[in-house]
């Protein structure tokens, strides 16, 4: 395992190909997604942002085989998941993704460290030790394990959520609002630690957010308006997010 | 508010339907009891009525000399047959007949005796002049003919024309018969053979006299007149017995054995509705189930409405209204399913040869009474949480996640402790001091607090024992043990009133189970014990073992004794009793009977009686004492000469030739005879030999001691497998209360279904978590009520050792039965509730609104 050195791979971890979803019919059809054609790059944080009905979680509950595109191809890590049926899909979440939702990410019932290892249980694997002693380590949970999830902070709920994305080694993590409902320090908390993960382990990781500083930790800001990818962002700073934002509100209002 | 409420129910039809369902089933029950109840009475009041024909009775008063034994006993007699002559002058007299008739055995085409469960036997009369009877075929005549009633001649499967043998008092008698009668009502499965007048005198008269008679009216007399008439000339006639006879109306009579009729239906009728009541209090668990986790889902819109100005009171009665809806519809629909269940009954019972009247009636006030009770457990089933969502702050609506605070369990663990250890202490009490005036009551006060003890402390116990149970799953089958058992243990008051439902029908199933096997342990053991010879010619009751049955099986060659035991209905010191003969010889050779005081042998030959310890404590009587046996023939006064403890022997036993100076011998009884054989007799030839000879007497069964002993111990599984079935429905409804926590808490976990399946969890680890979830509640439910059942019943062999109970059987095998039957009803639960999680969209239960 490689720890310090990135792996600048020229394939991409994630590519759409004219990705289009409608939802409804006639009159009331709704265009979520509008032929988006898109390249993630591994190994790295890349950000989708959009005003509120832009497509950004349509998106990536496409990408994630959590909703079935209209039209147009969606390969992941080498797979097309456009095409895949409901039990390979499943398959795919068990091994190859990783999730962190905006809030209810822990099973309730189940430890923080039960939680974390549940993706791993699911699929029936041993755990790796180290690497779930490391994940802890960097979440910085170490003296929370046993606690259950009422028993611990939204913030420390979050990293538990990440953990647990990254304990079975996924393809690609994707993360929806991870920090939509923390305090600041909580979410530079949790987006410090996803972005090191992209760093130092070569994790690739899409997140979907509309808080230009969480944007601001990504590599790369894609921007969706109306369902389709308008502008790019290498390197964003929240400023630069700022502008952008604008811009793109000012030409929907014209 | 009336609509909020209205639309509430209809929104959310699935989730009460649920509610519905439980109060359907134990509705149909309560409302099946009452018209089954009105259906035999009806069935019976038909008989009555059908049966007694005639305008006045002429009878010997009932409850003086009379001694009933049964339904088809000879009766006894009193009234001389001359007295018919008498009453005939009286005026407005038609015609008098004696009422005779008596217990006969019809041989049908299978050469097996016509019987249907427990429904009598008889012979009766024919009288040509009777309008109410229909005659197809001809009247018999003479010794040689009968008529059987119509459903009695289905029945038996012969047809007018063939011949069959009869058996009165044993003996058989080869028959023709000529024709077939019908009543004006159905006989409920009487077997009824008809005799010419001078047969039936023959066989069932005794001593020229007879019970009562039969007097019809000339036209246009009332039966108030006759009434007059005939006793005014009984009086004037001034003879003994005349003067001591009674004079009663046909509608006297009716009323009377209608009464008595009640009264024993009044019986089965309280047993059935223990039954209802039960399947209504599972059911009302199920309904507060429904309705506290509807409460909790909506506690937003609760909040809303509170928000926009509705007083508490307002939410609390659109709640209550919902409740009224559901109870008024799901009575009504279990008023008509209890119809449905007595019909289906009715058909069962038809199969069986037990024609009943074919009218299902059903009281408007029993309409009334089961439609009230349904309504009654849904509102008294919804007033908690009613109350919570009328308490709702406004606020809430507000709040992103509506947070539900858990009232603490404290004071609900500390009055289940208090009442399981008063409980406890009651039954500890019982076993303590059997026999003590208040036993029975201290027991059942004390078994009733333990259960529900157990119940309350259900969020304390079923959680803990769902733990323990989960133990190996949550070990090996990862994750979905761990999931499945946290999810149960999430909500211990809801775990524990799923779990409670089926704990109450298996703490009954368990305690009866117990039950039974220790009465058949005990029973066969005393039997095993006490009945040491080596066959026993047994005919069931009402059959006798004839006579010549008896001389044949004594001219056998290696049958050593022969012995009957003959018993009969007499007075004793003026309360009603029975009293056996017994050879002294039988005592040590085909019977060992232990005894308390003197010596059973010696005191039968002194020419004393033997009384049973528990009869002789309960009447006072000592060695000693006399007593005064008075029959319808005589008298006579005996001693007391020991007291035994026999478990097969009945309550007094006299020396031989006591019987033939109390009562008539058709009165005599003798259902038993025992058989020993003589040394170096071949066991095999010997039964062979008696087989054969107890063949024409198709009532008579030879039977080794362990056949004997199996005869008796069925008769304990044909109770129980009764209560089986009607136990079986309250476990029906806990299994819905299973099915309604399961469906509830998948919606409610919808959000967390979704994560789950985010992560990886397949469709079929997802429904293997609601299946687990599912058996670890319904065998949580079960483990928890059979302890409690199986261990309050091992109470009772140490209080009623006294009584025959005297060995603790637990029969193991059926209790790990009961808890396999808990498993599969466990899987079945969740088979809806699980596909219905395994269908939940991912994408629906992670994305936000």
């Amino acid at each position: 395992m490689s720890l310090s050195e990135p792996a600048p791979a020229p394939t991409p971890i994630a590519t759409t190909r004219s990705l289009t979803k409608v939802y409804g019919s006639g009159g009331t059809a709704v265009r979520a997604l509008d032929g988006v054609d898109l390249d993630l790059v591994r190994g790295e944080l890349t950000a989708v942002m959009g005003p509120s009905g832009s497509g950004k979680s349509t998106l990536m509950h496409c990408l994630a085989g959590l909703d079935r595109p209209t039209s147009g191809t969606v390969v992941v890590d080498g797979e097309e998941v456009s095409a895949m049926g409901e039990r390979a899909l499943t398959r795919l979440r068990r091994t190859r993704l990783g999730f962190v939702f905006q809030a209810f990410n822990l099973v309730p019932t189940l430890t923080a460290a039960e939680n974390i290892r549940l993706p791993l249980d699911i699929a029936r694997r041993p755990v790796d030790q180290q690497l779930f002693d490391d994940v802890v380590a960097a979440v910085g949970l170490g003296d929370r394990l046993d606690h259950r999830p009422n028993q611990l902070s939204g913030g420390q709920q979050q990293r538990v959520a990440c953990a647990r994305a990254l304990i079975s080694r996924p393809a690609v993590v994707f993360a929806d609002e991870p920090t939509g409902n923390l305090d600041s320090k909580s979410a530079g908390e949790v987006l410090g630690f996803l972005r090191r993960s992209v760093d130092e382990r070569g994790q690739s990781v899409v997140m979907v957010t509309h808080d230009p500083r969480a944007a601001s930790y990504a590599h790369r800001v894609l921007f969706l308006a109306d369902g389709r990818i308008v502008e790019e962002l290498r390197a964003p700073t929240q400023d630069s997010v700022l502008a952008t934002l604008g811009r793109i509100t000012a030409e929907e209002t014209h | 508010m009336l609509r909020i409420a209205l639309r509430g129910v209809r929104a959310h039809l699935v989730r009460f339907g649920m509610s519905v369902l439980a109060v359907v089933l134990g509705v149909a029950f309560v409302s099946g009891t009452f018209s089954l109840r009105e259906m035999l009475s009806g069935t019976f009041d038909d008989i009555v009525s059908a049966s007694t024909t005639a305008d006045v009775y002429v009878r010997v008063p009932p409850s003086d000399t009379q001694v009933t034994d049964g339904g088809s006993a000879v009766t006894a007699g009193g009234l001389p047959l001359g007295l018919a002559a008498t009453i005939a002058t009286a005026d407005g007299v038609d015609r008098v007949l004696p009422s005779i008739s008596g217990p006969i055995v019809l041989v049908g085409a299978d050469g097996t005796a016509v019987r249907s469960s427990q429904a009598p036997s008889m012979a009766v009369g024919f009288d040509p002049d009777d309008h109410t009877v229909t005659l197809t075929g001809r009247a018999p005549h003479g010794p040689d003919e009968i008529a059987l009633e119509s459903h009695t001649l289905a029945a038996s499967g012969l047809a007018v024309g063939d011949t069959t043998r009869v058996l009165a008092f044993g003996q058989p008698r080869q028959v023709t018969v000529v024709g077939s009668v019908d009543y004006a009502a159905p006989m409920a499965g009487a077997t009824i053979v008809v005799l010419d007048e001078a047969t039936l005198e023959s066989l069932y008269v005794v001593d020229g006299t007879v019970s009562s008679f039969a007097v019809y009216a000339d036209q246009g007399v009332s039966q108030q007149t006759l009434r007059d008439h005939v006793a005014d000339t009984l009086a004037s006639a001034g003879t003994g017995t005349a003067t001591s006879a009674e004079v009663v109306t046909r509608a006297q009579v009716i009323e009377q054995t209608t009464a008595q009729i009640d009264k024993q239906l009044g019986f089965v009728t309280t047993f059935l509705l223990v039954f209802a009541a039960l399947a209504l209090f599972v059911g009302a668990f199920i309904i507060a189930n429904t309705f506290t986790m509807s409460v909790r889902q909506r506690m937003r819109e609760f909040a809303l409405l509170r928000a926009v100005g509705a007083s508490p009171a307002q939410v609390f009665a659109s709640l209550l209204i919902q409740a009224g809806v559901i109870g008024l519809v799901g009575s009504a629909i279990g008023v008509l399913a209890g119809l449905g269940l007595v019909q289906a009954l009715r058909s069962v019972f038809a199969q069986m040869g037990m024609t009943l009247s074919d009218q299902v009636p059903l009281r408007p006030g029993s309409v009334a009474i089961a439609v009230a009770l349904g309504t009654l457990t849904c509102l008294g089933a919804t007033l908690l949480p009613a109350r919570r969502a009328a308490l709702v702050a406004p606020v809430e609506a507000m709040a992103e996640q509506t947070s539900i605070t858990e009232r603490s369990l404290r004071w609900r663990a500390l009055t289940g402790v208090l009442l399981l250890v008063a409980g406890v202490l009651g039954v500890v009490w019982a076993t303590g001091h059997p026999g003590a005036d208040r036993t029975d009551l201290v027991l059942g006060i004390g078994a009733s607090a333990t259960l529900i003890g157990v119940l309350v402390l259900g969020p304390v116990v079923v959680p803990a024992v769902v733990r323990l149970l989960a133990v190996p799953l949550v070990r090996w089958w990862r994750p979905i043990g761990r999931l499945a058992a946290g999810n149960v243990v999430r909500n211990p008051r809801r775990a524990a009133n799923t779990a409670g439902a089926l704990t109450i029908g298996m703490a009954l199933v368990g305690a009866t189970t117990v039950l039974a096997a220790s009465t058949q342990a005990s029973v066969t053991g005393m039997i095993d014990q006490q009945i040491t010879a080596d066959y026993v010619l047994r005919a069931d009751y009402p059959d006798n073992v004839s006579e010549a049955v008896v001389t044949g099986a004594r001219q056998l060659d290696g049958v050593a004794t022969v012995s009957p035991l003959p018993y009969a209905a007499v007075q004793v010191d003026g309360t009603q009793g029975s009293v056996a003969e017994a050879d002294p010889a039988l005592i040590g050779t085909s019977l060992n009977v232990p005894m308390v005081q003197g010596d059973a042998a010696a005191a039968l030959r002194a020419g004393d009686v033997l009384v049973q310890k528990q009869k002789a404590e309960k009447a006072g009587w000592a060695v000693g004492d006399t007593l005064t046996f008075t029959g319808p023939v005589g008298s006579t006064t005996l001693r007391i000469g020991a007291i035994q403890d026999s478990a097969v022997l009945g309550d007094i036993q006299a020396p031989p030739g006591t019987l033939a100076t109390l009562v008539p011998s058709q009165q005599v009884r003798s259902s038993t005879v025992l058989v020993t054989l003589a040394p170096g007799a071949d066991s095999a030839t010997v039964r062979t030999e008696l087989v054969d000879l107890v063949k024409p007497y198709v009532v008579v069964s030879v039977m080794d001691s362990a056949q004997f002993v199996d005869s008796m111990a069925s008769q304990v599984d044909r109770v129980l497998t009764i209560l089986y079935a009607l136990l079986g429905l309250s476990i029906v409804i806990a299994v819905l209360g299973i099915v309604n926590t399961l469906a509830l808490s998948v919606v409610e976990r919808t959000r967390e279904i979704g994560l789950l399946r985010a992560v990886g969890l397949g469709r079929l680890q997802l429904a293997g978590t609601v299946t687990v979830e599912s058996v670890l509640t319904a065998v949580t439910g079960t483990l928890v009520g059979l302890a409690v059942g199986v261990g309050l019943a091992s109470a009772l062999p140490t209080v009623y050792a006294d009584q025959g109970l005297s060995q603790l059987a637990v029969p193991w095998a059926s209790l790990a039965a009961m808890v396999g039957l808990a498993v599969l009803v466990g899987v079945l639960a969740a088979l809806w509730p699980g596909v219905r999680a395994a269908r939940l969209k991912v994408l629906d239960a992670v994305s936000y609104e």
